[in-house]
């Protein structure tokens, strides 16, 4: 009876398992095979008459342009971005897990969620308002006279920067603040009660112990800097190319997908390694303190 | 007003004490004031009576008129919501199969599979999206998009539901298959209404999440269909009015709406009480 019953489950067990397929079906046709057909694209020799042939022209033409010029700038600038959200994010994430009061903990982190889910246009858009030539900032200055001319703040690369700053901070702060509201306050007042003045406990204790948060919200703000597109576009005017306006430059203005999916693998490889790496610098200290104890 | 700021318990050196008293909240207080500065001047301007950002001249909300007139807004708005909808059911309805009706150990070793679509910058998935769209020949329009959509929503969808399945109580499925309910009954009757939180959740996520959507919508909504950040960004590009301010301030007060249902859901979630 036992039996049966167990081969009659495995039967209705394999014939419903078709209902778990197409999630997976829907994830390889969308997502690995673009990826595939993207490599294609970029070394399909196109004047071949027939069949398919092998070229790897598109990616000396990207390794030898000043194209290649325009990652390390993207990188450069994804990195600056994520280091400043860092410094910035840490304080508030500090804050609002450990040391804000329940009352005011609600209210504030209602206020840091707000933006996520407001239109990001909307959000990028409203700093032309306050950047711009007739903006609130030259209104003040010149108002409180410390200016006689308007500044000119927008359409160049210190203004993408403050603004992907603006736009990337609660991705840092989420990720900081939950980790850090799970840390345990008996774990903080043992290192107290031990003589340990709260600059070392913070150096010691509460630092080590988000670290998992500090990886979580590097890569959430640095993977996506990366690649950047809309706010160059609405922000710096068109003079300013990052790797996502190129990107996006080859394959809806230029045609060009030959070298748009070169483009695309160069610095999708460029955004690899840096991740790989940075995964690799967070295994060390890691390591090294597990090989102390 | 400082001293409503900190909590009791990890006070004791008087060094840190000024410190943390004063100087975090004041920092927190100039982040606040960072994030929500452009937002106030933004809504500000929706009610200025200028068709251009050239300082203030007098209140008005002409604006709000004219975008309730502009047919435009509202087709784009109707494209968004039926793209955000049949994204959200289509990846609810995969993800919660996939998680149900997989084996257990099967579904553990794909996980890492759904994380691909979270793991790079989008516009490498529109780029992906776009190159199989074109070698396919698929025409590009509203189709194309919620497939878009529905691959950046199982990114979610999947890892949140996943979490939660495997916290239930795996007795009440248990107990459902020996009082004689098929697979497919336990799953409507049992698991579903179990993961219904999550399903809300992930739900409300993917819903915002579409309609946000701006990169693959550029990638690969072709000519025919217009979303809403589609036709903000072109508003944007060619010379805004303050007819978009007005739509922003009226989206801020509907997300705001959002933040506080889905806040309400989790703490439903979790504040039962023990």
């Amino acid at each position: 009876m036992k039996i049966k019953e167990n081969i009659n489950n495995f039967i209705t067990e394999n014939a419903s398992f078709i209902f778990s397929v197409p999630a997976v079906l829907w994830q390889l046709l969308f997502l690995y095979v673009p990826f595939f057909l993207v490599v294609y694209t970029s070394v399909k020799k196109i004047s071949a008459v027939a069949g398919f042939d092998i070229t790897f022209d598109y990616y000396q033409a990207i390794l030898s342009s000043p194209y290649f010029y325009i990652i390390a700038r993207s990188l450069i600038i994804a990195l600056g971005v994520t280091v400043l959200c860092l410094i910035c994010a840490y304080p508030v994430a500090y804050f609002l897990a450990l040391k804000v009061n329940r009352r005011w903990k609600n209210g504030l982190l209602f206020l840091l969620t707000l933006p996520f889910w407001t239109n990001f246009l909307i959000q990028i858009y409203s700093w032309v308002f306050v950047l711009d030539y007739n903006g609130l900032i030259n209104m003040l200055l010149l108002k409180l006279g410390i200016i006689q001319e308007p500044l000119h703040m927008i359409n160049n690369t210190g203004a993408i920067f403050l603004v992907m700053l603006y736009y990337y901070l609660p991705f840092m702060i989420m990720p900081l603040y939950s980790i850090l509201e799970k840390i345990q306050h008996d774990l903080i007042e043992a290192s107290m009660d031990l003589g340990a003045t709260h600059w070392q406990t913070l150096r010691r204790i509460t630092i080590p112990l988000s670290m998992s948060g500090v990886k979580t919200g590097v890569l959430l703000v640095f993977v996506p800097a990366f690649g950047e597109f809309v706010i160059p576009a609405v922000i710096g005017g068109a003079h300013h190319m990052f790797v996502g306006s190129l990107i996006s430059h080859y394959f809806l203005v230029a045609r060009d997908n030959q070298l748009g999916a070169a483009f695309t693998i160069v610095s999708g490889l460029v955004l690899l390694v840096c991740v790989l790496l940075f995964n690799w610098l967070c295994a060390v200290p890691l390591q090294q303190l597990q090989q102390k104890e | 007003m400082c001293s409503t700021f900190t909590t009791t318990t990890a006070e004791g050196v008087t060094g840190m004490r000024s410190f943390g008293s004063y100087v975090l909240p004041i920092a927190v207080a100039l982040f606040y004031l960072f994030l929500y500065l452009p937002i106030f001047v933004l809504i500000l301007f929706s009610f200025n009576d200028n068709a251009f950002t050239c300082g203030w001249s007098s209140f008005t909300t002409h604006w709000y008129y004219e975008l309730f007139a502009s047919t435009e807004m509202w087709l784009a708005l109707k494209n968004s919501l039926i793209i955000a909808v049949s994204s959200v059911v289509l990846s609810l309805a995969i993800g919660s199969s996939f998680i149900f009706f997989g084996s257990r150990e099967s579904v553990r070793r794909l996980l890492i599979l759904f994380y691909g679509s979270l793991a790079m910058p989008e516009i490498v998935l529109a780029v992906g999206l776009l190159s199989l769209f074109s070698f396919f020949a698929v025409p590009l329009g509203a189709t194309t998009l919620i497939a878009g959509h529905t691959l950046l929503g199982l990114g979610y969808v999947i890892p949140i539901l996943h979490g939660r399945f495997i916290e239930l109580d795996q007795s009440l499925i248990e107990a459902s298959y020996d009082l004689g309910a098929t697979q497919r009954q336990t799953f409507f009757s049992i698991v579903l209404p179990l993961l219904m939180p999550a399903l809300i959740a992930s739900g409300l996520l993917v819903f915002i999440i579409s309609l946000d959507d701006f990169i693959i919508s550029f990638f690969c909504a072709g000519a025919s269909v217009q979303t809403l950040p589609l036709y903000i960004f072109a508003v944007i590009r060619t010379g805004a009015s303050p007819m978009i301010n007005a739509l922003s301030t009226i989206m801020l007060i509907f997300s705001s709406f959002f933040v506080l249902l889905f806040s309400f859901l989790h703490i439903r979630k979790t504040g039962i009480p023990q």
